[in-house]
C-alpha cells in the first residue's frame, strides 16, 4: 500500500499551507464586511483605524482604485448587496490588531430594501422529444416537488493568501484549486503581466469548489502588500468563510416522471430555480439540470433551470455542483415511480439507465460501468426489495474524465527521476498518484520519484482541480512524458485530445442501512455501501479517502447541514462551526467501499478517470429512500432534522 | 477584542472585591473568552479563580460535594457519580465535546450564558442583550423555548444544570458579605427586564461549590438528550430523571428538562403524576404529557412537544425497567 507521500509532513506540521507562512516584516489583513443585507455606502472614515499604533494601511473604495468585480460592481464598491460583502481592509501588525482596527472604521450606510427570495432569470433550458406526448403517453404520472438547502463548503482550511513583491513581481502564496486561474485574474485586476504574478500552493486543507475561483481577498492582500512594501497576509476567519466565499445554491425542483408499466420511462419534465446569491462569482453555474438529460434513457426529455439573483452570500461550486442538487430530486422520484408502478428500486435503474451520452448523443467509453457499480453494491448490501431501513440510489457525473490543456516535465537520472507539474494537489494525493504513474512508467520505486506542483514559476501550466479532473488530466501526460525522458533523459509531454465520438463520464451507486425512532424523529445511519466508476484505481487507499470524505460530507447534507437566514434581517444565523453542523466522527456509519478497478482504455492511456466528486452524489437520496422505507415516509426537502420525522 | 485588566487575587475576598458590574471572573473561560471574542460581552477586568475556588468531588454523610472548579470531564469519570449519580455523569458526557470538557468547570456551567443564534450575533440587537425585543419570537426559533419564554426565548444550555436540579442540590456562594446557601432551584430564575440574565447570583459573587443530598441506594436516574447530530451539540431537548421505586411504586420522582426553557425546568405537573404512582406506560404517557402541558410552541419549535414527551416517557421506561439497576 503506498500512503500520501507528504503524510508523515502533513502530521508531524512541516507542511506548510498559505497561512502557514512567516517572512521578515509580515502584516496581517482582517477585511471590513458590510453588516448590511443591501446598503449604499455614504461615507467611510478610518482616522481612528489608522491612527491605532500597528495599523500600516487602510484600504477602501475613499483611496483604492475602483477595479471591476463581480457583474458590474468593483473590488470595492459603493453599494454592499449582502452581509458579509467587502468595504475595507486593513494591515496591522498582527491579526488581532488588524481585527480591532477594522471595528474603528467608521462607515455610514443607506439602507436599502433586500431580497431574499429573488426574481426568476431567463432559464438555462434544454429538451429533446416532446415532454408532452410523453407524459400523456405514460401508464404513470408522477408529480413532486423537491428543495435543497444552501450548504456551507466549510474546507478546514480557510480561504486565505500571503502576498509580497519584488519590485513589479508579485509572489502570492494562495490556498487554491487553480493557480493559474489566480494568477490570470489577479494579474487582469491588478493590470500586470502574467508572468510578474507567481502563484503557489504547497499543500491545502480542502477546497470543494470554493477555491477555485480568484477572490477579493488575494487582490486586497496584494494591494496592501504595495503600499506597505511588506508581505502581507489575509486569512478568512470562520465566519466571513461561511458569509463570503461561497456555498452549494439551495434548489426547488418541480419534476414530472412519466413511465410505462413495464417502467419505460417516457416523459422527464423538471422545472428547477436555484438561488444564486448577490453575484455571479464565476463557477457558481451548477447545473442542476445535467443529471435529468442524461442518467436515464428517455426519449421525452425537458430541463430548464433559473437563477434568483439575492441580497445573501453568493454560491460558488460546491463538490459535484448541480449534481448532488439534482441527483437528491431525481433519485428520490425514481424510487416514488418505482413504488407507484409496483418495480423493485433497483430494477427500475437497471432497465432504464443510460448507455449512451444523450446531450451529446455520442455513447460512452465504458457504457456497462453504471450496471457493474449497481450489481456491486446490490451484492455488498445483499439488496432485498422493500427491506426497512435499506435505501438505494445511483448517480452520474458529467466529468471524471479530463482534457487539454495540460503539460508536464520529467528529468531522469541515475534511477532517479523529478516530476514538474503547474496542478495543485488540493488534499486528493494528485501528488502522490502522479509519482506512481510516473514510477511505474520508469520502472523505479516510487520514492525515486520527486514531484514538484503547485507553482506557476516553472511555467507548465495545469488546469484548475475542478471535475474531478486532475488525475485524468496530468496522468496521461506525466506517463507520456515519462515515456521520453526514459530514453531522453528528459523530456516534456502536453495533454493529447480526448476521443472523438465518444463521452467520457464517471458514475456509480450507494445503498444506506438506517434506523428511524419515529418518537423523537431521530434518525441513525448505520452503513453506507458504495461503488463508484473511476476507470482504474491507481492508488487504493486516496480513492477510499475520497468515497468516505465524499459519503461524510454527503451524510451532513443529508441530515443536518443548512444555512439559515433570518428573513427580517437578511442576515446568516449559523455562520460558525456551533450551528452549522457538520456530522461529527459519531455521525458516520461504517462506510464499505464497494469500487473496483475498472481501467478505461477509452478514456486515455493510463485508464483512469477521477473520484473527487461522485461519492457525494448519490447518498441524500439513498438516505431519502432508507427514510422511506423504514417508515413509509417522503421526505422532499433537505436536511432531513427530526421535526420533518416525528410523530 | 476590548483590552481588559487581568487580575489574580490570592485569596477569595480579594476576589469579590475585584468582582463588579464591569468585572467577570474567569475559570476554564469556554463560555467568556467566546462572549468576548464575538463582542457580545467586554469586561473591563477579567479575575482568575483557577487557582483559588475549589476543585474535585467528595463522598461526605451530607452529600456529595463538587468545587466548582471541578470540570465536567471529572464529574463524567468519578466512580462514586457513574456508581450513583447516573443522571449527572450522563449528562456531562453528552455536553460539549471532550476538549471542551476538558476545561469546561461546573461552575461556568451554570452560569454561561445561552447560546441563542440571535444573543450571540454582535451585529443583531436582542432583548437579552439590553434591546427592545426578542428577534427569535417571530424569527428562526426552532431552538427556542416552548416553557417559560417571554420576554427572552433562548433556551439554557446546560446538560449538567438538568441533572442537578432533579437531585435537588445547593449552591455555596462567595459574595462581599460572605458565604450564603441557595437551592439550585433559586439560583435560575427566567430574565425579567431589570436582570437580564438566567441566574439571580450578584455581578460580586462567586460560586464556590455545590452538594448533591445523600440519597437511598435505590435511586435511579438517567439523562437523555436530542440533538441534531450523535455529539457535541446543544439540546435540542434534554430530561433528567430521578426515581426511587418501592417495588413497582414511585417513592420519588424528579424531571427536569433542559433544552426547552430558558432555565432547566423542573416539571412538577409530570411529578405529580408519578409521585405514590404504580410505573406503568399509561402513567409515563400522562406524565409526558404533564410535562409539556404548559408549552406554548413558536413557529418553528413545535416538534419540541412531541421530541420532550418521547424523551420522558423513554427515561421512564428505562429507569423502571426491572433489569435496570
Amino acid at each position: 500500500m503506498i500512503t500520501r507521500l507528504e503524510g508523515a509532513d502533513k502530521v508531524t506540521g512541516r507542511a506548510r499551507y498559505a497561512a502557514d507562512v512567516r517572512l521578515p516584516g509580515l502584516l496581517h489583513a482582517h477585511i471590513v464586511r458590510s453588516p448590511y443585507p443591501h446598503a449604499r455606502i455614504r461615507h467611510i472614515d478610518a482616522s481612528r483605524a489608522e491612527r491605532l499604533p500597528g495599523v500600516h494601511a487602510v484600504l477602501s473604495s475613499a483611496n483604492s482604485p475602483s477595479i471591476p468585480w463581480h457583474d458590474a460592481s468593483s473590488l470595492f464598491d459603493r453599494t454592499v448587496r449582502y452581509i458579509g460583502d467587502e468595504v475595507a481592509a486593513v494591515a496591522a501588525d498582527s491579526d488581532e490588531l488588524a481585527a480591532d482596527a477594522a471595528r474603528l472604521i467608521d462607515v455610514q450606510y443607506e439602507a436599502l430594501a433586500f431580497d431574499l427570495v429573488g426574481e426568476a432569470r431567463e432559464p438555462k433550458a434544454e429538451a429533446r422529444g416532446d415532454v408532452a406526448r410523453g407524459l400523456r403517453e405514460a401508464d404513470v404520472v408522477l408529480e413532486a416537488t423537491y428543495r435543497t438547502q444552501t450548504a456551507l463548503h466549510n474546507a478546514l482550511e480557510p480561504h486565505g493568501c500571503t502576498a509580497l513583491w519584488h519590485g513589479d513581481q508579485l509572489t502570492v502564496y494562495e490556498s487554491t484549486q487553480g493557480i493559474f486561474a489566480v494568477r490570470d485574474e489577479v494579474a487582469e485586476k491588478l493590470g500586470l503581466a502574467a508572468q510578474n504574478v507567481r502563484i503557489i500552493t504547497e499543500h491545502m486543507g480542502g477546497g470543494f469548489g470554493a477555491k477555485q475561483i480568484a477572490w477579493k481577498h488575494t487582490v486586497i492582500a496584494a494591494l496592501l502588500a504595495q503600499r506597505t512594501g511588506r508581505p502581507v497576509q489575509l486569512a478568512l476567519d470562520r465566519a466571513s468563510e461561511n458569509l463570503a466565499a461561497g456555498n452549494r445554491n439551495a434548489t426547488e425542483q418541480r419534476l414530472r416522471l412519466g413511465a410505462k408499466r413495464d417502467g419505460t420511462l417516457s416523459a422527464i419534465d423538471a422545472r428547477i430555480r436555484v438561488e444564486a446569491g448577490a453575484y455571479s462569482v464565476g463557477g457558481e453555474d451548477s447545473d442542476v439540470i445535467g443529471t435529468y438529460l442524461t442518467l436515464y434513457r428517455c426519449a421525452n426529455v425537458r430541463a430548464e433551470q433559473r437563477s434568483l439573483r439575492t441580497n445573501a452570500g453568493p454560491a460558488v461550486a460546491f463538490r459535484a455542483p448541480g449534481y448532488a442538487e439534482g441527483n437528491f430530486a431525481l433519485e428520490s422520484a425514481i424510487d416514488e415511480l418505482a413504488a407507484r408502478l409496483g418495480i423493485d428500486a433497483l430494477e427500475l435503474r437497471l432497465r432504464n439507465y443510460a448507455t449512451r451520452d444523450q446531450r451529446e448523443d455520442k455513447p460512452y467509453t465504458a457504457p456497462e460501468s453504471l450496471r457493474r457499480c449497481i450489481t456491486r453494491v446490490a451484492a455488498a448490501c445483499e439488496w432485498r426489495h422493500q427491506r426497512p431501513g435499506l435505501g438505494f440510489a445511483a448517480h452520474d457525473w458529467a466529468a471524471g474524465g479530463g482534457w487539454p490543456p495540460a503539460e508536464a516535465e520529467v528529468e531522469f537520472a541515475h534511477g532517479a527521476a523529478r516530476v514538474i507539474v503547474g496542478v495543485q494537489d488540493v488534499g486528493t494525493g494528485s501528488r502522490t498518484a502522479l509519482a506512481q504513474l510516473a514510477a511505474a512508467e520508469l520502472g523505479i520505486g516510487v520514492e525515486r520519484v520527486q514531484v514538484e506542483l503547485g507553482d506557476t514559476q516553472p511555467g507548465l501550466y495545469g488546469p484548475t482541480s475542478a471535475g474531478s479532473a486532475t488525475l485524468a488530466t496530468l496522468g496521461p501526460v506525466v506517463q507520456e512524458a515519462a515515456r521520453l525522458a526514459k530514453k531522453s533523459g528528459h523530456a516534456r509531454a502536453q495533454r493529447g485530445e480526448n476521443p472523438k465520438g465518444k463521452s467520457i463520464r464517471t458514475c456509480g451507486a450507494q445503498a444506506v442501512e438506517l434506523a428511524v425512532d419515529r418518537d423523537t424523529g431521530e434518525v441513525t445511519v448505520k452503513r453506507v455501501i458504495a461503488a463508484h466508476d473511476c476507470g482504474r484505481i491507481v492508488n487504493p487507499l486516496l480513492q477510499s479517502s475520497q468515497v468516505i470524505g465524499g459519503i461524510t460530507q454527503a451524510l451532513g447534507y443529508a441530515l443536518s447541514e443548512k444555512r439559515i437566514v433570518d428573513a427580517r434581517l437578511g442576515d446568516v444565523l449559523n455562520a460558525n462551526l456551533e450551528e452549522y453542523k457538520l456530522p461529527t466522527v459519531a455521525d458516520i456509519p461504517e462506510i464499505v467501499n464497494a469500487s473496483e478497478s475498472m481501467p478505461d482504455a477509452e478514456a486515455n492511456a493510463t485508464g483512469v478517470k477521477g473520484c473527487g466528486e461522485p461519492p457525494i452524489i448519490p447518498t441524500a437520496a439513498a438516505i431519502a429512500n432508507a427514510i422511506y422505507s423504514a417508515t413509509g415516509v417522503r421526505i422532499r426537502e433537505l436536511p432531513i432534522t427530526r421535526e420533518k420525522l416525528i410523530r | 477584542m476590548r483590552a481588559f485588566e487581568y487580575t489574580t487575587p490570592s485569596t477569595i475576598q480579594q476576589a469579590v472585591s475585584a468582582l463588579g458590574a464591569d468585572s467577570r471572573a474567569l475559570a476554564g473561560g469556554t463560555d467568556l473568552l467566546t462572549l468576548m471574542k464575538a463582542h457580545i460581552a467586554a469586561p473591563e477586568r477579567l479575575v482568575n479563580v483557577k487557582m483559588l475556588l475549589p476543585r474535585g468531588i467528595e463522598a461526605r454523610p451530607e452529600g456529595l460535594e463538587i468545587g466548582a472548579l471541578t470540570t465536567l470531564a471529572e464529574i463524567e469519570q468519578h466512580p462514586v457519580i457513574a456508581a450513583g449519580y447516573s443522571a449527572l455523569a450522563q449528562a456531562a458526557a453528552l455536553a460539549a465535546s471532550p476538549q471542551i470538557r476538558n476545561l469546561a468547570t461546573i461552575g461556568g456551567n451554570l452560569l454561561q450564558r445561552p447560546r441563542c443564534w440571535y444573543y450571540r450575533n454582535a451585529r443583531i440587537d436582542c432583548w437579552l442583550k439590553g434591546g427592545a425585543d426578542c428577534p427569535a419570537r417571530e424569527g428562526e426559533n426552532r431552538n427556542h423555548a416552548i416553557l417559560g419564554g417571554g420576554p427572552c426565548y433562548a433556551v439554557h444550555p446546560s446538560d449538567l444544570a438538568a441533572a442537578l436540579l432533579a437531585f435537588d442540590a445547593a449552591l455555596w456562594v462567595h459574595g462581599r458579605g460572605g458565604e450564603r446557601a441557595i437551592e439550585l432551584a433559586d439560583f435560575f430564575a427566567l430574565p425579567a427586564p431589570e436582570r437580564r440574565t438566567e441566574t439571580v447570583l450578584s455581578p460580586d459573587e462567586l460560586v464556590l461549590k455545590l452538594r448533591l443530598p445523600p440519597h437511598p441506594e435505590e435511586t435511579r436516574s438517567g439523562y437523555l438528550k436530542a440533538m441534531d447530530r450523535k455529539a457535541w451539540a446543544f439540546a435540542l431537548a434534554g430530561v433528567a430523571c430521578v426515581l426511587r421505586l418501592s417495588g413497582r411504586k414511585i417513592a420519588h420522582a424528579r424531571i427536569v428538562l433542559s433544552g426547552v426553557a430558558p432555565i432547566p425546568w423542573r416539571a412538577r405537573a409530570a411529578e405529580r403524576e408519578l409521585q405514590g404512582a404504580m410505573a406503568s406506560p399509561d402513567r409515563f404517557a400522562a406524565a409526558a404529557a404533564a410535562a409539556v402541558q404548559e408549552a406554548v410552541p413558536l413557529r418553528h419549535n413545535g416538534y419540541k412537544l412531541p421530541l420532550t414527551k418521547a424523551l420522558v416517557r423513554q427515561a421512564l421506561t428505562a429507569l423502571t425497567d426491572p433489569a435496570c439497576k
